[in-house]
């Protein structure tokens, strides 16, 4: 499928349109399926409309907008989640994704296990995982309830033991949805300087927020989305201002 | 078909996560834990012996009980697989939605799981028949061939429902429903020839119900000691074949959008 090949880290986004049906219950049923149609509901929301975005390896971009403007909706294309109703997105080597907090861990299990898992989920071997293990544990800074089962965990523990997994996977590209402001301040400094350290690495960085400061402080490229289509794209320095001036907090 | 075998390679450590999870969550917290795996058949093997070897007498074989549970942990199976699997998806719903990972690990885990505790529990009526019918015999060797076409169509009939049923949730209830009358047509409580003489209705219960074939094979093997039909051997492997297969279509047809709607 992919013609050129691309470096690690590299993404590729041309024309990408996606639409999604806004329904309470996502699964069809038998009867619409019969007669051809579905209930009534809101009509489909674009989320993304001929968006075409081109990153180079070891940039760091932030995506902002309003909310529904297509913005997890881009990760999720991004992580290979959802796929595009038309164009074309391509992405280079290990691609490490942060889009729900703690979902996908099994309540049920340790911190330990589900960094097993989640180790699995992104396509490494046991030994990869265990040799990192001892890095994730310190990280998170969970100590003994590494062994609890995590539904025990409090919410900003859950942002720890996922950010502090997601963190360890040597990434080529980090991809992170608005999952860090959960945690305390002294984490999310730590979590910043984990992600500048990746960056440094070469690794590509692509994040949700809505909060300015935060892309301020980690992307030197920010992407303003509204209404599925791309506003603006460029230096934070710029992009920033532009965002206010469209969403009128820009205290004039 | 290479990428997904490329896959299958690199997520190996994956699908023994899911298996794991799978085999410890259900029964999470319980003091028999795992051990409920292997009670609920044998439980339920004791009361349809009771209702069908006791009660109602349908069918004369020698050590009736024996006849019955050999054919009865093979439905137990598919009937277990096959409703495990058909929620599975939506129940691993916050993974799908968060991972790019293949999606067949979660339905084939939990079939995967289902026929561990088949061939324990197989073991179990295996050790019982051949002891007090000493019904070992060389063509104890062809039952592995059997026991890998029997988990190739569950698994390909699993892999069809689970996705179907992400997509129309009618098709758990649908399956909740044929499930019965499907089991009480199946030849475990007797053989087609037991209750008919007319050789059309053996022939529509023999060879219209796809589960009958592999009933009768493992039967043949466990319980006569004796080599399945040629008939009944080539139905087994073209059906898994065909269910496999189909069912993996259906799958990478589907799974695209799964994110979407699960």
């Amino acid at each position: 499928m992919t013609a050129v090949a691309l470096a690690p880290g590299e993404i590729r986004l041309e024309h990408a349109s996606r639409a999604f049906q806004i329904r309470a219950d996502r699964g069809g049923t038998l009867k619409e399926l019969l007669l051809g149609r579905r209930a009534d509901g809101p009509p489909p929301v674009q989320a993304l409309d001929d968006v075409s975005l081109h990153i180079a390896p070891g940039e760091t971009v932030g995506i902002v907008g309003r909310n529904g403007a297509g913005k997890s909706s881009t990760l999720r294309v991004l992580a290979g989640i959802v796929p595009l109703d038309r164009g074309t997105v391509e992405i280079g080597g290990q691609i490490v994704s942060l889009l729900e907090l703690g979902a996908g861990f099994g309540r049920d299990f340790s911190g330990r296990e589900n960094i097993l898992l989640n180790g699995a989920l992104h396509g490494l071997k046991r030994e990869e995982i265990e040799a990192r293990m001892d890095d994730v544990i310190a990280f998170s800074e969970l100590g003994s309830f590494i062994d609890v089962p995590v539904k025990t965990y409090s919410s900003g523990m859950f942002v720890r033991l996922g950010f502090a997994i997601a963190a360890h996977l040597d990434a080529d590209v980090l991809l992170i949805d608005e999952v860090l402001a959960v945690g305390d301040e002294a984490f999310q400094r730590k979590c910043e300087r984990r992600i500048a350290e990746q960056v440094a690495a070469g690794a590509t960085l692509v994040l949700v927020s809505h909060d300015a400061a935060l892309v301020e402080r980690t992307c030197e490229r920010t992407v303003v989305l509204d209404g599925g289509k791309v506003a603006f794209d460029g230096p934070t320095a710029e992009g920033l201002p532009f965002y206010h001036r469209m969403m009128g907090t820009d205290g004039a | 078909m290479t990428g997904s075998v490329r896959d299958l390679l690199r997520y190996r450590f994956l699908f023994e996560q899911m298996v794991r999870r799978e085999l410890r969550q259900k029964y999470q917290g319980s003091i028999l834990g795992v051990a409920w795996y292997i009670v609920n058949p044998l439980v339920l093997m004791g009361a349809y012996y009771f209702l069908f070897g006791r009660v109602f007498k349908v069918a004369s074989h020698d050590d009736y009980p024996l006849f019955l549970m050999v054919g009865l942990v093979v439905w137990i199976f598919f009937n277990q697989a096959v409703l495990g699997a058909a929620p599975s998806l939506l129940d691993q719903g916050s993974l799908i939605r968060k991972a790019r990972f293949p999606r067949e690990t979660i339905p084939a885990a939990s079939v995967t799981v289902q026929f561990v505790i088949f061939l324990v529990v197989l073991g179990l009526v295996a050790a019982a028949t051949f002891v007090v019918r000493g019904t070992v015999g060389t063509s104890l060797l062809l039952l592995p061939v059997v026991l890998v076409a029997l988990f190739a169509f569950v698994l390909g009939f699993a892999l069809a429902v689970s996705v179907l049923h992400a997509f129309f949730r009618d098709v758990a209830p649908i399956l909740g429903a044929v499930l019965l009358p499907w089991f009480f047509l199946s030849p475990i409580f007797f053989e087609p020839s037991d209750i008919t003489s007319s050789s059309a209705e053996k022939a529509i219960l023999t060879w219209v119900n796809p589960v009958a074939p592999f009933i009768e094979a493992v039967r043949s093997i466990v319980y006569d000691g004796d080599w399945p039909g040629g008939d009944t051997l080539l139905y087994v492997l073209a059906a898994s074949v065909v269910a496999f297969v189909g069912g993996q279509v259906v799958f990478r047809r589907l799974q695209r959008e799964l994110a979407v709607v699960v």
